[in-house]
């Protein structure tokens, strides 16, 4: 199944700006990110802390809906999916 | 509205007391005072955030579009609500700008000033609160992504459903 995501500003850099990434049925939102995180060390090292956790400033989107850090690994991705991940925003 | 040229982007929603648009171009400020006004409005606040110059070129902003669009809206509506606001405008920018450009206008009228001030303090604050917008500030040594005042994925961000 395909998940397109979508990475902003200083990940973006690092990662790219959009991912289409094939993925097998049952990976979890946090698998998913890391999968994708570890082609640029830097990249990974800005999302996940020394313990592969999200560090607690990233922002997840699921389909334009937020995401609480505490219940990614409960998120089982879906084809079709759309995932953002940002660190703090700064408009304005 | 500024000029539009086809080469810019643009994104916008307006149905005549409320404006939001998320744009290349620059703003035409006097022309949104302007169609702020109707015969209730006693104050109008204009806010404007601009390009300051901490030793950089340029700066560089970055949306997350669809999703930027309507949590603006939804700003709109909830200090329209919470103020007696008659009329709001939100444009912010995108792409590169040079110091002294503007960054974000945003155009409240009401029917007295306490109102007007307080509807325009609540946008902006709500705005760097939780609107996916990024800036990078450029400098002759490369760059630097301006850190967020809020914003931690564990909970401390508007409710964006």
């Amino acid at each position: 199944m395909k998940i397109r995501v979508r990475f902003f500003a200083r990940f973006r850099e690092l990662l790219g700006t959009e991912i289409m990434a094939e993925v097998n049925e049952g990976m979890s939102l946090p698998d998913l990110i890391k999968h994708i995180a570890q082609k640029n060390n830097e990249g990974y090292q800005a999302i996940f802390d020394e313990d592969g956790q999200f560090r607690d400033y990233v922002i997840l989107m699921r389909n334009a809906r937020r995401i609480d850090l505490a219940d990614a690994a409960k998120h089982v991705v879906a084809d079709g999916d759309d995932i953002a991940v940002f660190p703090p925003v700064a408009g304005g | 509205m500024g000029t539009t040229s086809q080469y810019s982007r643009r994104l916008r929603v307006d149905d005549g007391c409320i404006m939001i648009a998320i744009q290349n171009d620059d703003i035409d400020i006097g022309s949104l005072i302007q169609g702020a006004k109707n015969r209730s409005t006693g104050a109008i606040v204009v806010f404007d955030g601009i390009v300051r110059d901490d030793d950089i070129c340029e700066m560089e902003l970055e949306a997350y579009e669809e999703v930027a669009l309507p949590e603006l809206e939804k700003i709109a509506w909830e200090a329209t609500e919470q103020f007696n606001l008659l009329h709001v405008d939100i444009v912010h920018r995108v792409g590169l700008l040079a110091v002294g450009e503007n960054i974000l206008v945003i155009v409240v009228g009401a029917g007295h000033r306490e109102e007007a001030y307080r509807g325009s303090r609540f946008i902006i604050e709500a705005i760097k609160a939780g609107v996916p917008i990024w800036k990078k500030e450029l400098t002759k040594n490369g760059g630097r992504w301006v850190p967020g005042e809020h914003g931690h994925g564990s909970g401390h961000y508007r409710d964006s459903s």
